[in-house]
């Protein structure tokens, strides 16, 4: 089954003081990959300049504005029409044998080989007293371990907006156990690397028809890598294993590698920002 | 005492048996390759050579070749001090270092492309996965990119000493932005003007072919369809400490000195902004780290960088020099493996040797290191420029507890090392008006293009010029020589 | 050539040529006020204040002006943006910016010049050293302008500087003429009669290094007429306004030749400017002396800006 989608992202900026040059690079466009096909996209910007596509160093489409015309105002706005696959994440064996997945998530080779995800950053990194807030069963399968560390996580954090932004660290949010969900990504993660699972932190729209967590702004999951299957989306905001509702954008090792919006603005003075994000699903 | 006082200049040479000197022999005898210099300076009284160490010092300081401090609170313009005695490397001793340079810019060049790609070297467990995960100079961004040439450090200095057994070690190699080879030349041209009738007995290489040779370099990594590239320098501003040497560089290789701002990305090409509109950019000779390249991909903070940089990079619309990332090769603990490094990829002997290195994240040799301090020197893996070294036998107990408690807090950040004796050169001394021993090492240039290679004849010859400072980096108190090395005769 | 670093050589140019401009008028002023003819001329103050206005400080009319703090503001205060001080850094600065482009001789002259002036002491400036401190500095930018004639190649490097030694003196030349049409009304008593005879005029001559040149030429006292059309319209004199016009419009041809006839380069309206200044005749610029001065700086001025927004702001 397929689902059509639009996606209207939209972003405000408001400046006290006028910007004389400024570049902004917008990392909104979902990706293409085995579930979901982007059809169309359309951009547009109060200001006038154009709208350039690039790549950044992960590989992730970006947009780009760079001004040279002063303005106190800029609204981008982007829209995205994409399907999606049903996507059924159960839809492989279970092993007979999980010590040779344990096996294989010790051995340097794949150690080396996920480097990346399996390192801390500083938005990931857990004290040490917390180290052991999950420790995966070996007798369970590694599939297993992480819908059980999916259900902790969500369990864990209560949801709450306004308590933390996207510099909360660790500490903060295992004291608190408040917090949004790239809190729960960011904890999701590093529970997962502590345990040998590479991990990497998704930033995407979440459908929310059902119901789901989340705001009216964009979400982030988790996506583990597991022996045998390969990445596997897992939302523990909502206690879900990423379907159909979730339209990924970009990852990376935590929120810093994908954030939606960098801006690097010649002003002085503050900036209001303001953004909204719209998924709608056409039967 | 020497025995050949019979020069003036020489009366108060304090001549120290422990120390491997360049000039005499364990006999006190002068070495032949100096003996000719020797004689020759023998006319001179220690006031000639006063008058002359003022005025090569003013030549340094109204052109301007300076450098400024930043350990006050006020940055000072100083001049990098220069000494009038050059150190002579003959041909046989320069044809190993030479070869031994090239052997090493070459092996660190296939690992750096190895961790970029499939780290196999990393895979069989010869190079610790640690030193490239939690290095902050390995970027994740530069996986599977493939440079012009497949070619990552261009520029290499290697640094290297003699030690009192008379062979040379490496000290440490610099492949993210070496500095220092303007003053190679502007040595060279100061002696001349100072001394140029020593240059009559002595056939010496010239250093002079290095700007060519850069260019050359330069050009062949141009990106994939330019037939002939517009290259450029880029440096952080006239504030930055090594100002001097772009702006020497840009303007003997005859190309443009540009800053951050002076650059910009449309479409994924990089253009500079000229008073006849936007010109293209090709290639660009970065001398600013890579986290300050582009404010949209690393530091978003930075005000020196150029946004977008990196993804015309990583289209391959522009080249790099050094590649972005390369500093994850010269961190002071892979420099602990190049042995291995080199045997791995060249199926090599090192022909240069290393230093014997302890590695504090191993338990066994943090032991050791805790409780030898006073033998050992401890550096600091990721700092430049001699800062935050600490020499073992010049610390006092209370100093050695410090250095104990703040390699304990982080011991992945230290490694330590024996204190090498560095070898002794005849130096001039203002303050006392004759010449005296002190250490001196060495810094050579190595360049890597596609196909084609080249080590510059020559190098930049550190002096620490407090006594019995092993430190001999210019932001330390460190002086220079010019370097010269003999043709095959 | 980048075009920050074509601003650079461009105001390193005017650096030079105001750090030059400035020295002299500190210079001829106090110096030919100890012997001037008439007791205003002569009085301290009125010098000190004519120093103030050249250089754009401000005054209130019952201030008294100290003559050392005068000196030193003027010569080596580096807090006032006008000092000699600042112009020299100023032109250092963007030489270091622009070391690669410029010659080993040149930056080295320029150096020391920095140097000389960053430590030349201010208490001998203002005691003994006026005269001494004032000649080395035009005796320094005349070096200057040796080697940036002889050691650089005659391309847009060299236009750009020149460009802006000339912009600037044709600037400075006509704030001198402001400031001494004013002393020389204030030494009467009043604008009404026209200045015939003023021992200003030799001032304001001698301020421009162009007094025995003039005479030469005109073999008589200087007047207000004869000055005025000495120092504004006779293209042989190598400070007047005329002669600044001709070499900004031949440099601005060197950078640009393909603009000139586009009505909003700053080509078209240097030699807009240029054609009109050949052909005027002082009796026209007599009908309102000071409204001519007035409409000749703005020139300058909108000159000066039309450059940096065609050229260095891309």
């Amino acid at each position: 089954m397929k689902y059509d989608y639009t996606i209207k992202y939209r972003s405000e900026n408001h400046y006290e003081t006028p910007v004389f040059e400024a570049y902004w690079q917008f990392l909104v466009t979902p990706e293409n990959n085995s579930t979901q096909k982007l059809i169309t996209e359309k951009f547009t910007t109060s200001v006038n300049a154009r709208i350039e596509e690039s790549v950044n160093g992960l590989g992730f489409t970006t947009s780009r504005i760079h001004c040279k015309k002063p303005f106190k105002d800029i609204v981008f706005e982007a829209e995205f029409k994409l399907t999606k696959r049903e996507v059924n994440p159960f839809d492989f064996t279970l092993p007979l044998d999980n010590s040779l997945d344990y096996e294989l998530l010790s051995s340097l080779p794949f150690r080396v080989e996920f480097e990346a995800y399996l390192k801390n950053t500083a938005l990931t990194i857990l004290p040490k007293i917390s180290e052991d807030l999950f420790k995966f069963e070996q007798s369970k399968s590694v599939f297993e371990n992480c819908i059980a560390l999916n259900t902790f996580i969500h369990n864990f954090i209560t949801f709450k907006t306004g308590v933390t932004n996207t510099n909360t660290t660790l500490p903060t949010i295992l004291e608190n156990k408040e917090g949004v969900c790239q809190d729960y990504t960011h904890l999701m993660c590093a529970v997962a690397r502590v345990n040998q699972v590479p991990a990497r932190y998704v930033s995407g729209y979440l459908h929310q028809g059902d119901g789901f967590l989340g705001d009216m702004q964009m979400h982030a999951w988790t996506e583990l890598y597991i022996p045998e299957i390969g990445w596997v989306g897992f939302d523990s905001t909502n206690n879900l294993v990423a379907n159909h509702n979730h339209i990924k954008v970009a990852h990376g090792k935590d929120y810093n590698d994908c954030p939606p919006l960098k801006g690097i603005v010649y002003s002085s003075g503050n900036n209001f920002t303001k953004y909204t994000v719209e998924v709608n699903h056409q039967q | 005492m020497i025995k050949n006082t019979a020069n003036p200049i020489f009366s108060s040479y304090e001549k120290k048996d422990a120390l491997y000197d360049e000039i005499f022999d364990e006999n006190d005898e002068v070495r032949d390759v100096y003996k000719k210099l020797f004689e020759l300076y023998s006319g001179l009284s220690s006031n000639d050579f006063g008058t002359l160490n003022e005025k090569a010092k003013a030549t340094f300081f109204n052109q301007g070749i300076t450098f400024q401090v930043y350990s006050d609170a006020k940055a000072q313009e100083k001049i990098f001090p220069f000494d009038l005695f050059p150190r002579i490397i003959d041909a046989t001793e320069w044809e190993t270092i030479e070869k031994g340079v090239l052997q090493r810019s070459k092996a660190l060049n296939l690992f750096l492309h190895d961790v970029y790609h499939d780290k196999k070297i990393i895979k069989e467990g010869i190079v610790p996965l640690d030193l490239i995960s939690s290095s902050s100079n390995y970027l994740q961004s530069m996986m599977g990119i493939d440079p012009p040439g497949g070619i990552y450090n261009h520029i290499s200095g290697t640094d290297l000493i003699k030690h009192s057994d008379g062979h040379y070690y490496v000290l440490e190699d610099n492949i993210r932005c070496p500095s220092g080879v303007s003053y190679v030349m502007c040595n060279r041209n100061a002696l001349k003007k100072a001394l140029f009738g020593v240059f009559n007995h002595y056939d010496i290489h010239t250093v002079t072919d290095y700007a060519e040779n850069l260019l050359e370099i330069l050009e062949s990594v141009k990106p994939n369809g330019v037939d002939i590239p517009t290259v450029v320098v880029i440096t952080p501003g006239i504030y930055n400490s090594a100002y001097y040497e772009h702006s020497y560089l840009a303007k003997t290789i005859g190309i443009e000195l540009v800053e951050g701002r002076d650059l910009f990305v449309e479409n994924d090409f990089v253009y500079m902004k000229t008073i006849s509109g936007p010109k293209r950019v090709d290639v660009i000779y970065r001398r600013i780290d890579d986290t300050f390249l582009d404010p949209l991909e690393f530091r978003s903070d930075s005000a020196i960088g150029v946004p977008g940089l990196f993804a015309a990079y990583k289209k391959g619309n522009v080249t790099i020099v050094n590649a972005p990332g390369t500093g994850v090769a010269d961190d002071k603990a892979i420099y602990t493996y190049m042995p291995d490094i080199i045997k791995y990829y060249l199926d090599e002997e090192p022909i240069l040797k290393n230093v014997h290195t302890y590695h504090c994240s191993r338990e066994d040799d943090l032991k050791y290191v805790l409780e030898n301090i006073d033998k050992l020197v401890i550096k600091p893996v990721d700092e430049a420029g001699g800062y935050g070294i600490s020499i073992g036998n010049k610390l006092t107990k209370e100093e050695i507890k410090q250095v104990q408690e703040v390699i304990k807090k982080e011991p992945r950040k230290y490694i330590a090392q024996p204190i090498m004796s560095l070898s002794v050169h005849a130096t001039f001394i203002e303050d006392e008006n004759s010449f005296e021993q002190r250490h001196v090492d060495l810094r050579t240039f190595t360049l890597l293009g596609n196909q084609k290679d080249f080590v510059l004849k020559g190098g930049l010859t550190r002096v620490a010029l407090k006594k019995g400072n092993l430190i001999v980096n210019s932001s330390q108190g460190g002086g220079s020589k010019d370097t010269w090395i003999l043709k095959n005769k | 050539m980048l075009a920050r670093v074509a601003n650079n050589l461009y105001w390193m140019g005017r650096y030079i040529e105001r750090a030059e401009h400035t020295a002299r008028f500190l210079k001829v002023n106090y110096f030919s006020s100890l012997d001037a003819p008439n007791k205003l001329s002569q009085s301290r103050q009125f010098v000190l204040q004519s120093i103030y206005q050249m250089v754009g400080e401000t005054m209130f009319i019952n201030d008294t002006l100290e003559e050392e703090t005068v000196l030193f503001n003027v010569g080596l205060n580096s807090e006032k943006t006008y000092s000699i001080l600042n112009s020299v850094k100023n032109a250092r600065e963007n030489a270091n910016s622009s070391r690669d482009l410029i010659s080993t001789e040149f930056y080295e002259s320029i150096n020391k010049f920095y140097h000389h002036v960053m430590n030349y002491p201010s208490d001998v400036l203002v005691k003994s050293g006026l005269y001494d401190f004032t000649s080395t500095i035009t005796e320094h930018t005349a070096i200057l302008r040796g080697k940036i004639r002889g050691t650089l190649l005659h391309d847009e490097i060299y236009a750009l500087i020149m460009l802006g030694i000339n912009i600037e003196r044709a600037t400075q030349i006509i704030r001198i003429i402001k400031t001494k049409f004013d002393d020389a009304h204030k030494a009467i008593g009043g604008y009404a009669n026209p200045v015939k005879n003023s021992y200003e005029w030799t001032t304001l001559l001698k301020c421009a290094e162009s007094y025995d040149m003039m005479r030469r030429l005109y073999k008589k006292s200087p007047t207000q007429l004869s000055t005025l059309e000495f120092l504004i319209l006779n293209p042989s004199c190598p400070r007047s306004v005329m002669n600044s016009l001709n070499q900004i419009y031949t440099n601005i041809c060197t950078i640009d030749n393909a603009k000139i006839f586009d009505k909003d380069s700053p080509a078209f309206l240097i030699g807009k400017m240029r054609a009109e200044y050949e052909f005027k005749t002082i009796e026209e610029i007599q009908i309102n002396v000071q409204n001519f001065i007035e409409k000749t700086s703005q020139l300058l001025f909108s000159i000066g800006f039309k450059l940096e927004n065609e050229y260095f702001y891309v």
